[in-house]
């Protein structure tokens, strides 16, 4: 039996019935990443180990967990130890970690397998997984279009059915846009849910990590070993972790939906839009109410976002001097040319774009009109969504405004383009809020998510009324024909 | 935008701009920087900025040892250095 | 025209805690290079700092004794610059929000003029690595070790008015630390260093004329040098109609001279914005109580204690209470002996003397308490004389040595014996019939020559009193 497109779930029961033996599994995994090469989900494979790992877990007599054996992907964002580490990024291509992040560690010593570290946008800064050194990701369902940034790789590889699951990292959408651009289900947690340990920064009050799988079922497997109280990461949470999938077949009767009217659906694509309106009556089915709600400052997140995000990454990326480690300028002339010219030979025109920025934003005199302002801005955000919470218990929205472009296609001329197609999903990293993608149809023969909000620390409710939308459709279901990469 | 403070903040950042790209870059930074400067006219009097989303206070450690010598470990992964130290060209003070 | 020297003091204190600020990696001095490094101090992609609590509670208890306003609720914040010992490309510290405001320093300069200086305020950072420039040719070498360490910075009002205050301030600023259990003031190693911002301006002019900073200023000597040459060159230039550039400057200990670092092509804009890795640090009502239930023993309470458990006389005390390296160092010493008014002697004198010259504290010498008290019982049992003890004392003081192995490989023990003594009294008699005639003549001053006659026969170990003794009964 094939395991490509096969979820977690149909691969633990295929392994528990052995159908299939953990080595074979992983050996299935890598030749079906072989043959689709051309999609360019990863930098780097890691076949050695992970055969290692598969053998032992086939010749231990121990009982096996969820996750015992099953073929993960990791953003190369994570550290692993010993395995090559790059965010995409040139001044990191030769970067091989001492150590692993705790989200990684989490899901090895559950049992899982790291196969390889998906590409991403450089640094994660992208919509679009256009800026990655290692050259684009290819969107499964049509070559030479983008499959969303920046976890373009971990989407690309679940989608076109290599993995069953990868990790993702999201600043302002970077995990739920890819899902929806690629069909699949992808989680960004509560801030501080899951440790950033391990996770290379890129802006340091936003940055979540999280899964992305074929199921929400799968990502709840997957967020309960992501999640925990890291004494490592100040900014971790210690929070009781209840089980995510203790409640994810409860009944949504009576759950209050959140429509948000600032946001204007009615001027999106007329497709997008009857993918939207269509899962609202599915939801309406299941016993939901919707009601309309109003997020006022909701029109400023974007520009939110682009004031502080870079503000934080132009001093978290200060480390990439070509010292201690990365690429290193072959002849500098004394330390100043050393670090500008490592750096400039380092980085991409995106991430220097936002350093750039996130320098002036900070600097003197510019400081309170743009950094202070959009964190100003950020708490009324902030507080819009604690009002609205109290009438409703979710927000839905479109993931995303569009469906994946051509390569190239958006934000050549006007950087701006690109980052209004972060107009959904950003508001919930500025909030620090759980989010979630689902896809819910197609538009252009390509695939649109369905974004769910929810409120501090309720994974529980959105994977809830994930699972069940999943329950009573199909559109999870959907695989791409992948003819174009064979 | 005024090219003293292009200078400056690519200075600040250690970076420099290709010449063939210089024109583009400053382009888009105009761009974003007007894209950020719409945030003046929101009204923010009295408004505590939100430095990040959690509302909670730092936990702090006990003053207890617990780590060993790594240095071959950080000197491996230095592109320049010798058995003891990081190398870098030599700063005058 | 009359000139006015005006002073603020920020002094960088290396706390004594075990591990760093942000890291638990040891803070120990001396380490080989990059051995006191982990992930975290390294600035590895994906690390993250974590609060060092004991870092809190010596800031704290610096800002009790100074009467301060500690803030329970503090923020640490990012500054933003390049340079190699400055692995993350920031260093993390505290602006808006510090830890500690406020504050009062009482000095008292050499010449014994009092004064109260106000503290700005002192917070929390870290402290950056070093570089050494001048081993590998053509390169810098950075090592990492001292990265992390915690710092507690404390800025003084401009209210120095001369060198001599400075060194005063500083000198009540090692005491207090040191006293207070909040760094082991060892200013050899770099436990408290300074910068010196220094301006003139006409006495009566309002306005503060244009400083100079001089950064880096690592003993008491330096400290007084190079205020003193700076204000010197500043004068100068505005006597000469020239104004004083605001610039960074370093202390050359060799030539005695200030000379601006190397400026930069543009004035760092640091960027400071608060830490997001971090939130803010609060300190509970119970770890404040508790910070001031356990406050270590000041110069005044130990100096009580001194006169009332150790019998010292009051100027004694005083002058060892006000020395925690003293201090503690004369406590453990007690302890193996009895003769404490003896004791504090020695450490007062001869030994103080010892350590003026040399530039160190006690504790950074060879000399160990259990030696010292040692020393002070063979002169008590008569082992030695007082004299002896001194060039005793010297090869303790150079090599560390106990004072009985000296003794003994030297055979240096006091002749006491009457018998002994006498025939060389009586060969010194015999040999010297001139002065023997001028003695009894009324010449009394020539007692002086016969006893260091027989010291001379006895290479100075004969017993003194046992000599004065029977040289009266020969001599009569």
């Amino acid at each position: 039996m094939s395991i490509q497109f096969k979820s977690m779930v149909e691969l633990r029961e295929m392994l528990d019935t052995k159908v299939i033996s953990s080595e074979e599994l992983i050996q299935e995994t890598f030749q079906l990443a072989s043959k689709l090469k051309s999609l360019n989900c990863f930098v780097t494979m890691n076949e050695e180990a992970s055969m290692r790992k598969a053998i032992q877990i086939d010749r231990s007599s121990n009982p096996k967990s969820l996750l015992s054996g099953i073929p993960l992907g990791q953003k190369d964002l994570f550290c692993t130890e010993g395995l090559r580490t790059t965010c995409s990024s040139k001044i990191l291509s030769n970067f091989i970690p001492p150590y692993s992040a705790t989200a990684v560690s989490n899901l090895e010593s559950a049992g899982s397998i790291t196969i390889g570290k998906t590409n991403m946008d450089e640094f994660a800064m992208g919509s679009s997984n256009e800026t990655s050194y290692f050259g684009n990701v290819h969107n499964p369902w049509k070559k030479d279009f983008v499959p969303g940034g920046s976890s373009g790789g971990s989407a690309a590889a679940v989608a076109a059915g290599i993995i069953p699951a990868a990790t993702g990292t999201d600043t302002g959408g970077s995990i739920r846009q890819p899902a929806a651009h690629c069909g699949i289900t992808g989680i960004k947690p509560t801030y501080g849910r899951v440790s950033r340990w391990g996770m290379i920064a890129f802006a340091s009050s936003l940055d979540q990590a999280g899964p992305l799988a074929r199921t929400a079922e799968d990502c709840a497997v997957l967020l309960n070993i992501m999640s925990g109280h890291d004494p490592k990461d100040t900014t971790s949470l210690d929070v009781e972790n209840n089980d995510l999938t203790q409640s994810l077949n409860n009944s949504l009767k009576g759950l209050r939906f959140g429509i948000v009217k600032e946001f204007n659906l009615g001027d999106l694509d007329p497709e997008v839009q009857k993918r939207f309106e269509d899962s609202k009556v599915l939801y309406e089915s299941l016993g939901a109410e919707f009601v309309e709600i109003s997020l006022p400052n909701i029109s400023a997140s974007v520009p939110t976002y682009y004031s502080i995000a870079p503000a934080e990454c132009s001093s978290n990326l200060s480390r990439f001097d070509g010292i201690k480690f990365g690429h290193r300028t072959e002849h500098p002339e004394d330390l100043t040319d050393l670090y500008i010219k490592s750096r400039s030979e380092g980085f991409g025109d995106e991430v220097k774009r936002r350093i750039l920025i996130g320098t002036y934003a900070l600097s003197a005199g510019y400081y309170d009109a743009y950094y202070k302002k959009a964190q100003q801005v950020r708490r009324l955000i902030k507080n819009d969504f604690e009002n609205a919470f109290s009438s409703v218990d979710l927000i839905m929205t479109p993931t995303s405004p569009s469906t994946a472009f051509g390569f190239g296609s958006k934000g050549s001329q006007n950087p701006v383009e690109l980052y209004l197609e972060d107009l959904f999903t950003i508001s919930a990293n500025l909030a620090g809020l759980p989010a979630i993608s689902i896809p819910h149809g197609t538009v252009n023969s390509l695939p649109v998510g369905l974004q769910l909000i929810g409120n501090f620390l309720r994974e529980d409710q959105i994977l809830n009324a994930a699972h069940l939308f999943q329950k009573n459709s199909e559109f999870h279901l959907m695989k791409p024909s992948m003819e174009d990469f064979e | 935008m005024d090219q003293e403070i292009v200078r400056t903040i690519c200075y600040l950042a250690r970076l420099e701009i290709d010449e063939d790209k210089a024109q583009k870059i400053e382009k888009d930074l105009e761009t974003i920087i007007e894209l950020i400067g719409g945030l003046s006219s929101i009204d923010t009097t009295n408004i505590e900025p939100l430095y990040s989303p959690l509302e909670k206070t730092a936990l702090k450690h006990e003053d207890i040892l617990n780590s060993d010598n790594q240095k071959e470990k950080f000197l491996q992964n230095a592109p320049n250095a010798n058995d003891d130290y990081f190398l870098v060209p030599r700063v005058v003070e | 025209m009359t000139w006015e020297t005006v002073i603020g003091l920020e002094a960088h204190v290396q706390l004594s805690t075990k591990t760093k600020l942000f890291s638990r990696a040891s803070t120990t001095f001396g380490q080989s290079p990059n051995t006191n490094v982990n992930l975290i101090d390294c600035g590895l992609p994906g690390v993250l700092p974590s609060v060092n609590k004991e870092a809190f509670y010596k800031a704290i208890r610096f800002g009790m004794a100074v009467g301060s306003q500690i803030n329970q609720t503090s923020i640490f914040d990012r500054k933003n610059y390049f340079y190699p010992d400055l692995p993350k490309g920031y260093q993390i510290t505290q602006m808006d929000l510090p830890i500690v405001l406020g504050g009062t320093i009482d000095i008292e300069t050499d010449e014994g003029n009092k004064k109260t200086i106000n503290i700005t305020r002192a917070h929390l950072e870290e402290d950056a690595g070093k570089s050494i420039h001048d081993e590998f040719e053509g390169y810098s070498a950075i090592d990492l070790n001292r990265a992390g360490t915690p710092l507690l910075e404390i800025v003084s009002e401009p209210e120095i008015s001369n060198a001599k205050e400075a060194v005063a301030y500083m000198k009540a600023l090692h005491q207090l630390v040191t006293f207070l259990d909040v760094s082991d003031g060892n200013m050899s190693q770099g436990s408290l260093r300074c910068d010196a911002n220094v301006s003139i301006r006409k006495i009566g002019d309002p306005k503060l004329g244009t400083r100079t900073e001089i950064k880096n200023i690592n003993s008491f000597r330096f400290i007084e040098k190079a205020i003193n040459f700076e204000v010197k060159r500043q004068i100068k230039q505005l006597e000469n109609g020239e104004t004083v550039t605001q610039e960074t400057r370093l202390y050359d200990s060799v030539k005695d001279e200030t000379r601006p670092m190397r400026s930069k092509e543009f004035a760092n804009d640091y960027r400071y914005f608060p830490e997001p890795d971090l939130l803010p640090v609060v300190i509970s009502d119970k770890e404040m109580r508790h910070i001031r239930d356990n406050f270590p023993e000041l110069p005044k309470d130990k100096e009580g204690r001194f006169k009332s458990e150790f019998g010292l006389t009051g100027y004694d005390a005083k002058i060892l209470a006000s020395s925690k390296s003293m201090a503690d160092f004369f406590e453990t010493a007690a302890k193996d002996l009895l003769n404490y008014s003896l004791l504090a002697n020695w450490l007062i004198g001869e030994i103080s003397a010892f350590l003026n010259k040399d530039v160190i504290e006690i504790n950074e010498s060879k000399l160990t308490p259990a030696n010292l008290a040692m020393l002070i019982n063979r002169i008590d049992d008569q082992t030695i004389s007082g004299k002896i003890a001194k060039s005793i004392f010297e090869e303790m003081y150079l090599n560390g040595k106990a004072p009985d192995e000296i003794i003994e490989s030297q055979g240096l023990q006091q002749i006491s014996d009457d018998g002994e003594i006498e025939k060389i009294i009586n060969t010194v008699i015999e040999n010297n019939p001139a002065q023997v005639e001028g003695y009894k003549n009324g010449k009394d001053k020539l007692f002086g020559f016969f006893v260091g006659q027989v010291m001379k026969e006895t290479q100075g170990k004969a017993n003194p009193q046992v000599v004065n003794e029977l040289l009266k009964k020969k001599l009569s």
